[in-house]
């Protein structure tokens, strides 16, 4: 390398090394070695995911606002090229690093008590250290294809995770899906890297995006076309992982995996590699695209967020709040929010983290109900639910700091990465055409929407009255969170999901720790709305106020109208029926055309010449029998006839011989005079 | 004797004992048979171990860089005023052949293991088998076109009788089908083989030869010979050299099998019985590519530069077409067997694509694909022997009945579409990667060509996730009731040393690609330089 590393270096990155590889070890032993149903397994994968945080937090103080350090080795050579496999520990990975471990440890210690007495409970850690290391190392690796390879892998721990309780029919197909939208995601990115590839002859991501990079010097240079379908691959790959329009129809389904699964890969850390991936490549991406990203993006936060208005389903409207907020994310990476990106994405994790274990809680509690009471109801519909705080006040109240990061309401952590974002979005705007300025007031109705959906939850949850006949919140003392592995988890997220872990000013977004650590990749304007996060806080309220006004005091009744409007929104715009109806369909169309086609044509054709050939040869059979053959049988019939014919003369009597003598002399003479 | 010999001779003299013992102990045969098959096995290890690698042994174009040869006169025919026929016994192996040499002896193991369902006629069963091995394994060493083109005819024979024997229900029609469609391919090639022989002089003896590595400089070429490059001959109307490749090109590609030369495959493995589907998976489609790297590239390397395109797009087309045949398939073997033709064409695009990414994945492809088509039809087999079926329709949730098998499946179907860590990544990714830098590196392919590539990426995940959720997922259903659920027993002893070492050695070349790439590297790099110096 370029530099060498000193000792204390070194021993850093082995510790980072350490950090991504315990929960592997952790995965091979709940693989291999511990029995089945072992309660060893969640401590096991818990303690690695928990030294491996406090690995990380060290390699983290060490390496945060440091030169970045690098090492590789040669993993191998194909023809003449190297092939290098190493780790790169800069801000970014440093950052991931210490986010992945730190929402992973409560996701871990929660699942210890939520999966109690499944079937496969050995199964489900060692799929969830799978998924840990995978994603620790993804972030941490220098070289394209090995990120492609964990990007993959992370992908694959997500199938498993998904399709957990394989015997559900739901589970099975929702992992399929989820697998296939991200290969379509995957294939793109591989695309991507190959052109990176042909066009820069390395995979190293330092050469390419580091300092001095290869790909910052091309950007400015004139080969734009093939670095612009480079990076709109790169942004497909992004696409599918955070599941952004047009790609995005898995998440809401993958919610058929286990909750804890769904607050750990689907909502903070998995889906957010995307968001990562674009960081990490980030000086690939010109103008073009980056544009590109903005619109994808704020579309999706948009969409999602209407979407959410009128989903019954707890934890799909949870998703599709995931959706909407990495878009969010997205868009901001688009208009060059870079740090403010990654300082949502950060935020981000906490809260709906939290917002998912609180889900799984409640649903928890609603099977309980449904079991005692022996009702057929769908433990996830959020009309089922309600009155809830009063039997579930630890939930409740986390579940409000949750909401209130959301919203990104004051005071909140949510509120500090919302507000960057929102500020750099209308400065972005700024003197570009009014067409630029449809992306920051896009986000604005967002987050009235956020504001709408996630009142309406937390309404529809928690207040009013039992949405089953018969039961009453009073009734029914015991609750489920009595289990501390469950609620500590809730707790840390939610003190996690406030201002003082991010920035010691509540208000101002350009203090946070993560902003000035990315300071020098923003480019740097001057914020002139100082004025947008109040507006949009005070008309936030609003929105929750008439949320509460619908939902609890039971006003604005026509607010629930049922128009083309709330179709469009409840039946998720049609996306995936049309994925489904046409897509789908003609893929399947495709295949069986090729197949007929293979069946008749092809191998059609190889019948043809097999049974021409039989047809040549029984024609030839045919000549062989009748007529060449008849040729000969004539012959010999001739031959025999005249032999017949002949024996005739053989008499043995002289008296005919002297007579035949007779008649040929005669006829001689005859002959002889006459002619 | 020299080791290579050894090697490829050795399952003749087993298969000779298997003929001469009585039939009483026939339950011994399968275990000479394994025996034989391990024996191949230490001594390919024993090769590649000691195989050296350098520029100094890359081999291809190099006759004395090739390693562990053997050269021995061996028809010394005098024809008068035409000289001397000379025919040698050449045997030698560079970094081509020492891979496809290691994985085919591997295969050969599993496949005598997988051999203890065989119930009829063992004598000729094992010693047909034998046969086989000898063959395959001489066609990887020959470096005489003669004695090449014996092994390659050799192979023909016991496969027939394998599959139109032990195979299934329509036995005969796949048997004959088969041995059709490779005949009509190597009849051919005994022309071109002739005619190169009347083209080519062996320099010190000035004589007439079949030797391989002679027919790749062109200066041994008699000047107006008719495959000369110089006297830019013409057969048919076509120039010579031309003709020549398409030829060879046919016979191998219909080995490999590349579309629309392929209908013989699904015929041919749904018929024949488990070790024999996993011997032509795992072995016979790898002579394809084989030929075509050592023989079209090395005899005719103009042509095949300048017909990349249409190779490319062969291999495009395979990939796609079988990809979505396999997409169409009921049949779990069917569905296999298309998806092998979707994956060769991965071999026959990275070879298009002549550069050294495209030609390490073709070969790493072959050597993943050697392994993983194995273990599939072996899982196959395992189901298939059960309860005599394979309609992806007649099961569901096998998963809660046989968990162990069901991982199994889960390895060798998600590491068959390529995911990060297995040897179908390493290979399908460097077979794209060629494709795509060739159009930088000598502009033979389009990039269009490896984007289509991808797309089979994703389409192979679409059938196997598909079968997966089908016959795997969901509640346990069984189309033969009660009955198939006592018969459905999960993976025994047996079939667990069969899957495990296939399962490790697929994940070894994933994470650590260098134990093939290490081997290939000078070959691949001397064969680049080739065929570009040309």
């Amino acid at each position: 390398m370029e530099t060498v590393l000193t000792h204390s270096d070194i021993s850093v990155i082995q510790l980072a090394v350490t950090a991504v590889v315990l929960p592997f070890v952790a995965f091979l032993l709940n693989l291999f070695i511990v029995p089945r149903q072992s309660k060893l397994s969640g401590v096991l994968s818990g303690l690695a995911i928990g030294a491996s945080l406090a690995l990380s937090v060290f390699v983290f103080f060490e390496v945060w606002n440091q030169p970045a350090l690098h090492v590789q080795q040669i993993w191998f050579t194909v023809g003449s090229t190297q092939i290098r496999l190493g780790i790169w520990l800069n801000n970014l990975s440093v950052l991931m690093l210490l986010l992945v471990s730190a929402i992973a440890l409560p996701v871990h210690v929660y699942s210890i008590a939520y999966m109690k007495g499944d079937n496969h409970y050995t199964r489900y850690f060692a799929y969830l250290s799978l998924f840990c290391f995978a994603m620790l190392a993804l972030v941490v690796v220098d070289n394209l294809l090995l990120l492609y390879a964990f990007w993959e892998m992370v992908g694959f721990a997500s199938y498993l995770l998904i399709g957990f309780w394989f015997t559900r029919e739901k589970a099975i197909q929702a992992n399929k899906k989820a697998f296939l939208m991200n290969r379509i995601g995957d294939v793109a990115l591989l695309t991507g890297i190959m052109l990176v590839y042909t066009h820069y002859d390395t995979f190293d991501i330092v050469t390419l995006f580091g300092d001095h990079s290869l790909a910052t010097a091309a950007a400015t240079a004139t080969a734009t076309k093939s670095v612009t379908i480079a990076g709109l691959c790169f942004l497909a790959g992004a696409v599918a992982k955070s599941a952004q329009f047009p790609l995005h129809t898995w998440l809401p389904d993958a919610m058929e995996g286990p909750t804890s699964v769904s607050a750990l890969i689907h909502a903070a850390t998995m889906v957010a590699a995307g968001i990562f991936l674009l960081g990490r490549v980030y000086p690939l991406f010109n103008t073009e695209v980056l544009t590109v990203i903005a619109i994808v993006g704020c579309f999706t936060a948009f969409m999602a967020a209407t979407i959410a208005l009128t989903q019954t389903d707890l934890k799909r409207i949870l998703a599709y709040s995931t959706i909407s907020q990495l878009g969010y994310m997205m868009m901001a990476m688009g208009i060059g929010a870079y740090s403010s990106a990654l300082f949502h994405l950060a935020t981000h994790a906490f809260f709906k983290c939290l917002l998912f274990l609180a889900a799984g809680v409640i649903i928890h509690e609603m099977q309980h109900l449904k079991r005692k009471h022996r009702l057929h109801i769908d433990a996830q519909n959020i009309n089922n639910m309600g009155g809830l705080r009063k039997i579930m006040p630890v939930t409740f109240i986390t579940c409000c700091v949750a909401a209130l990061a959301l919203i990104g309401f004051p005071l909140t952590a949510g509120c500090l990465s919302k507000d960057g974002i929102l500020i750099q979005g209308f400065a972005w705007a700024e003197g570009k055409g009014w067409a630029y300025s449809i992306i920051p007031i896009g986000a604005v109705l967002t987050s009235l929407l956020t504001a709408f959906y996630i009142g309406r939850l937390m309404f529809k949850v928690f207040f009013g009255e039992s949405g089953l006949e018969g039961i009453s919140a009073d009734s029914e003392p015991e609750a489920h969170e009595e289990n501390p592995l469950l609620y500590l988890p809730m707790i840390l997220l939610a003190l996690g999901s406030l201002f003082p872990l991010f920035s010691l000013n509540p208000l101002k977004f350009e203090s946070a720790w993560i902003v000035k650590g990315f300071a020098d990749m923003v480019n740097k304007t001057e914020s002139s709305g100082e004025l947008v996060p109040f507006l949009i806080s005070a008309l936030s309220v609003c929105v929750v106020l008439i949320a509460y006004g619908v939902y609890v005091r039971q006003k604005l009744q026509w607010l629930k109208f049922k128009g083309v409007l709330f179709n469009m929104s409840y039946n998720q715009w049609y996306i995936d029926t049309f994925y489904n109806g046409i897509i789908v369909r003609a893929v399947v169309g495709l295949s069986r055309a090729a197949s007929w086609f293979d069946t008749y044509v092809i191998d059609g054709i190889v019948k043809l010449i097999a049974g021409t050939g039989l047809v040549l040869s029984r024609i030839s059979a045919w000549i062989d029998r009748y007529i060449i053959d008849g040729i000969i049988h004539s012959i010999t019939y001739f031959v025999k006839q005249a032999g017949n014919f002949i024996r005739g003369f053989q008499t043995g009597r002289v008296q005919g011989y002297l007579f035949t003598m007779l008649i040929i002399v005669l006829a001689l003479y005859i002959l002889k005079t006459f002619i | 004797m020299n080791i290579l010999s050894l090697l490829i001779f050795s399952p003749l003299l087993f298969g000779l004992l298997v003929l001469v013992l009585p039939d009483s102990l026939r339950n011994l045969f399968r275990y000479i048979t394994l025996f034989a098959t391990l024996l191949q096995l230490v001594l390919s290890v024993w090769l590649y171990i000691h195989f050296k690698t350098g520029p100094n042994f890359a081999g291809i174009s190099n006759e004395g860089q090739y390693q562990y040869v053997e050269k021995v006169h061996w028809i010394g025919l005098n024809l008068g005023g035409m000289g001397k026929m000379q025919i040698d016994y050449f045997v030698g192996v560079d970094g081509v052949s020492i891979l496809m040499l290691v994985m085919s002896s591997i295969v050969m193991v599993i496949a005598a293991l997988s051999s203890w369902e065989i119930n009829k006629n063992h004598k000729g069963y094992f010693a047909l088998f034998l046969l086989l091995d000898m063959a395959v394994t001489g066609v990887f060493c020959s470096l005489d076109f003669f004695l090449f083109y014996i092994f390659y005819e050799l192979m023909l024979l016991p496969l027939y009788f394998l599959i139109g024997i032990w195979g299934g229900v329509r036995r005969e029609y796949a048997a004959i089908k088969f041995f059709l469609f490779t005949l009509f391919g190597s009849v051919f090639m005994l022309l071109v083989m002739l005619g190169l022989y009347f083209s080519v002089k062996d320099p010190a003896t000035g004589y007439h030869t079949f030797n391989i590595i002679q027919m790749m400089n062109p200066a041994n070429y008699d000047k107006d010979s008719i495959f000369s490059i110089l006297s830019h001959q013409t057969l048919l109307g076509f120039p010579a050299r031309t003709v020549g490749f398409i030829v060879l090109f046919i016979a191998f590609a219909i080995k490999v099998p590349v579309v629309p030369l392929h209908t013989w495959l699904p015929d041919a493995h749904v018929e024949a019985p488990t070790p024999v589907s996993i011997i032509l998976a795992g072995v016979l489609l790898k002579i394809g590519g084989y030929g075509i790297i050592r023989i079209c590239l090395g005899i005719f390397p103009e042509v095949a530069t300048s017909g990349a395109f249409w190779l490319g797009l062969l291999g495009v087309i395979s990939i796609l077409y079988g990809a979505l045949n396999a997409l169409a398939q009921r049949d779990l073997k069917k569905l296999i067997a298309y998806s092998s033709v979707s994956h060769m064409g991965f071999v026959l695009l990275g070879i298009a694509s002549q550069t050294a990414e495209g030609v390490s994945g073709a070969v790493m492809q072959m050597v993943s694909h050697g392994f993983l088509s194995t273990m599939l039809f072996y899982l196959v087999g395992v189901i298939y022997n059960r309860v005599h079926n394979r309609d992806i329709y007649s099961f569901r949730g096998l998963g809660t009945l046989l968990p162990r098998y069901t991982v199994f499946v889960m390895i060798a179907f998600f590491a068959s579409l390529g995911l990060p860590g297995f040897s179908a990544f390493i290979a399908e990714a460097f077979s794209l990667l060629g494709a795509f830098n060739s159009h930088v590196f000598n502009g033979l392919l389009p990039t269009w060509m490896a984007v289509c590539g991808s797309v089979g990426i994703l389409l192979s995940a679409g059938y196997f996730l598909w079968t997966l959720q089908r016959m795997f997922f969901g509640e346990t259903h069984l189309k033969g009731g009660d009955i198939w659920k006592l018969a459905l027993t999960d993976l025994g002893k047996r079939e667990m040393i069969a899957l495990v070492p296939l399962a490790l050695l697929t994940l070894a070349l994933g994470v650590m690609p260098s134990l093939a790439f290490d081997k290939i590297n000078d070959s691949v790099l001397a064969l680049i330089q080739f065929m570009h110096t040309k």
